[in-house]
């Protein structure tokens, strides 16, 4: 070991454990997706929101629903003072409600992803494993999801629900699954009949273990891609359903909604909707180059 | 047909593209409003109880009397030429003006009147408790409106109301008087033409209703029988364009003359414009929140007071309301008899918090306020829960459309709501009998006033409020509704914030419309350009 630096034992031809093979690998995928800066950049924003979530209560200047004085600090422009991105109706610093408002987007991407993967993946690899009238009944209702344009979908599930963001995150999930179960279906397919997963039947190995422990794993790298790059499609799903009025509500900083409530401004104070509108773009763009740059290292079929 | 149009259409689109913007202009004999006007549902009088319809009927209708706008005291004849109270004030006589007629050319006469107000009754849509209240339901009106001689309509009573009272219910749109001989041609299935008149018009006013396409637009147009002054325009159209910024870009280039629903911050920058100018005029239309007494907090009377010093009322009305509202803290608006005119709340929150301490709660609790969905007062409301918030009341909004949050409230299951209340006629008895009558607070109550809605429970006030409505003499009766307003401000579970000021954005060569106390005495006739 002494020998060796860090980098040549990753790197090693020869790995002497299964955690050194491990390690490597992930660290030869690490080489080249640092190698595309487009997907590194990807990576930075998102490591930015994440940072600028957790910290919210340190980087914000201002408190996010309470404003100041109505006659003095109302439709500050931008770079007034210390309101670095002015003020909005209800003299509300709108940094403070962008950074704030990190959390609520953060919130939503995560717990949609937590919801809706494992609930695709699920559905996918099991009717693609056991295949016959599973696969037909369970596709099937894929179908029935995919026949709804997402955002409509969205609409009448919270519709149904009652507005709110925890409403919203629901209903997003619910119509985010189906494409994550016709990709790990496909994917199954494909392995299905495979040598090493007859070879785990023929040990006696149960559906559940080959599903969980043989299929799962397989499957997860194209849907982790696809998942990063849905974010972006979930932030705006998001974004959307506040600028309805039906996902966070007043006085949530939540970027669509504070789009929606600065839109009556638009012509004289335009800083009150395009400041979040800016930070809905620069997220959205960082999730889908970090999505592009995932799929470019974890996709076996796209590598040269 | 259809490709003209479209070719029309590309033609005007390349044109706005390539071509400098060239101010357009409206006809010199049309005025062209925009509103939101999708609240109308119906141009019967007998139904009409909205503000858009209500305005287009009192340009289009004529009632028994009508009042001057700028002094509502002023009751003058309209299709009638005089009135008489009988001496016992149980009936009132209305003598008919002769030789005047309605747009269709048929004459107005006493039995035209005595139809109108017992089809009202009979039709008994939401308007009718206007009538129904002094002693009129289906089964008496024939007895109780009845023509005497060739020219007098005798209007009868169960109680000798105050005659004014009387006088200003008939003002209203329920009270306007309708052709009965074209109505009656139309009448399908005995239901006095009401299917007919809902989409028509069979009236007397200066200008005839021509159309109405819902959601899109009102047209209209100049009476020719009209028995009065004609009106200086041929055609009035109201546009459907609900959203302010888009009124204000319409009326900065010309396509409109006047603006009707501005938001506080178009209308400073209408007022920056030298081509455009602002009507104001003050409103009947109160902003309060009610506070439901069926919730544990907000039943102690100490927290009711606690919260009528937690709202910024001047900076509200300063700021997100500039010149829409003025501060008004009793139930009847300014203009009214015997309204009280004393605002003694304002934002103090440590005068606050020593009530919330008295009331048992010195830290604060939660509660939760139905808010109507409009900018405007979901912006009221959020400066409120900001304030609310220093005195540690933490309030959380549920926001709603109109339908949703009005029937939560109706149904009293609301913790807080913040309502906007426009009085039904000019007396001071129609926002008397809802925020301070209650005469029977029970689930199932037939009589649901807004005093029923957060469930106060007020026998006392609900007998004041019955005695000034049969008081004959107005200073009296003034003098009544004062001590009322001054009792309610003190212990009622309402936190009255303002009174509605109407702004309309103008062209400057537009002159003479006038903007009255309700949105019936909202007068075009008299507009020129």
């Amino acid at each position: 070991m002494t020998a060796m630096t860090r980098r040549e034992w990753l790197l090693s031809e020869r790995p002497a454990s299964r955690r050194q093979a491990r390690l490597g690998q992930a660290y030869r995928t690490w080489l080249t997706f640092r190698s595309n800066w487009l997907a590194m950049v990807g990576l930075g924003i998102v490591l930015a929101l994440i940072l600028v979530a957790i910290f919210a209560d340190v980087i914000a200047p201002y408190n996010p629903v309470i404003g100041g004085d109505l006659r003095t600090a109302r439709f500050l422009p931008p770079l007034t003072g210390d309101h670095l991105l002015g003020t909005d109706d209800l003299a509300r610093d709108i940094f403070s409600r962008i950074v704030h408002g990190s959390r609520l987007t953060l919130m939503v991407v995560v717990l949609v992803a937590v919801i809706a993967t494992p609930i695709g993946l699920l559905v996918g690899t099991t009717s693609g494993y056991f295949g016959g009238w599973v696969d037909t009944v369970l596709m099937r209702i894929t179908d029935i999801f995919l026949a709804f344009p997402r955002l409509i979908l969205a609409l009448a599930f919270v519709a149904a629900l009652g507005p709110g963001i925890e409403n919203a995150i629901i209903a997003i999930a619910i119509t985010s699954w189906p494409p994550y179960a016709r990709l790990a279906r496909a994917e199954t397919l494909t392995i299905r009949d495979s040598d090493y997963i007859n070879a785990a039947r023929l040990q006696g190995a149960s559906s559940a273990r080959i599903l969980w422990g043989h299929v799962t794993p397989l499957c997860l790298s194209s849907v982790i891609i696809r998942v990063t790059l849905d974010m972006a499609g979930i932030i705006l799903t998001a974004a959307g359903l506040g600028f309805l009025g039906l996902g966070a509500q007043p006085p949530q900083p939540e970027w669509g909604a504070m789009i929606a409530a600065g839109r009556r401004f638009l012509i004289d104070q335009w800083w009150v909707a395009t400041m979040p509108g800016i930070a809905i773009f620069i997220v959205s763009l960082g999730f889908n180059l970090l999505g592009d740059g995932l799929r470019d290292v974890l996709d076996p079929k796209a590598r040269k | 047909m259809l490709h003209s149009r479209t070719l029309l259409a590309a033609t005007v689109a390349a044109f706005t593209l390539f071509s400098a913007p060239v101010r357009a202009e409206t006809p010199a004999d049309t005025l062209i409003q925009a509103w939101a006007i999708d609240d109308i549902i119906s141009l019967d009088p007998a139904e009409i109880f909205e503000f858009t319809a209500s305005e287009i009927a009192g340009n289009s209708y004529e009632g028994l009397i009508g009042y001057d706008p700028a002094d509502v005291t002023k009751i003058y004849g309209k299709i009638a030429e005089s009135w008489e109270v009988a001496a016992d004030g149980m009936s009132i006589s209305f003598k008919i003006k002769p030789g005047r007629s309605f747009a269709s050319g048929n004459p107005i006469t006493a039995e035209d009147v005595v139809f109108s107000l017992t089809r009202a009754v009979k039709l008994d849509k939401s308007p009718a408790f206007i009538l129904t209240q002094f002693g009129l339901n289906p089964e008496n009106v024939d007895q109780m409106v009845v023509q005497e001689g060739a020219d007098t309509v005798v209007f009868k009573m169960d109680k000798p109301y105050a005659p004014t009272l009387v006088l200003y219910c008939l003002t209203a749109t329920v009270g306007f008087v309708v052709d009965k001989k074209l109505v009656m041609e139309h009448e399908a299935n005995g239901d006095f033409g009401y299917e007919w008149l809902k989409t028509n018009y069979a009236g007397s006013g200066p200008f005839a209703i021509r159309e109405w396409r819902a959601n899109e637009a009102v047209v209209m147009e100049r009476n020719a029988n009209y028995s009065g002054d004609a009106p200086a325009m041929a055609r009035v159209i109201y546009r459907h364009i609900p959203e302010g910024a888009t009124q204000r870009l319409l009326l900065e280039q010309g396509d409109i003359d006047i603006a009707r629903s501005l938001t506080a911050e178009e209308l400073d920058a209408v007022r920056a414009n030298p081509d455009l100018k602002i009507q104001e005029g003050p409103k009947g239309s109160i902003y309060y929140l009610g506070l439901n007494q069926k919730n544990e907090y907000l039943s102690k009377p100490a927290v009711r007071q606690a919260m009528k010093y937690l709202v910024d009322y001047q900076a509200i009305a300063d700021t997100i309301m500039k010149g829409k509202v003025s501060v008004h803290q009793a139930f009847l608006p300014n203009g009214f008899l015997g309204a009280l005119n004393d605002n003694p709340f304002a934002l103090d929150v440590a005068r606050a918090k020593e009530l919330l301490a008295e009331a048992g709660v010195p830290d604060g609790f939660s509660v939760t306020m139905d808010t109507r969905n409009t900018p405007e007062i979901t912006g009221i409301a959020q400066a409120i829960q900001q304030t609310m918030a220093e005195a540690g009341i933490t309030m959380e909004l549920i926001p709603g459309d109109g339908q949703q949050t009005l029937t939560k409230y109706r149904a009293r299951n609301h913790d807080i709501y913040i309502g906007r209340w426009g009085p039904d006629y000019q007396d001071p008895h129609t926002n008397a009998d809802t925020f301070a009558r209650n005469p029977d607070n029970s689930d199932d109550a037939t009589s649901k006033p807004l005093a029923w809605r957060n469930a106060w429970d007020i026998p006392e006030m609900t007998k004041m409020a019955d005695a000034a409505m049969l008081e004959g003499d107005a200073a009296k009766r003034a003098e009544m509704y004062l001590e009322i307003q001054r009792e309610h401000q003190e212990t009622s579970p309402f936190v009255i914030m303002f009174q509605e000021i109407e702004v309309s954005a103008m062209r400057n060569n537009v002159n003479g419309f006038i903007v009255g106390p309700s949105f019936n005495d909202n007068n075009f006739a008299h507009v020129t350009k």
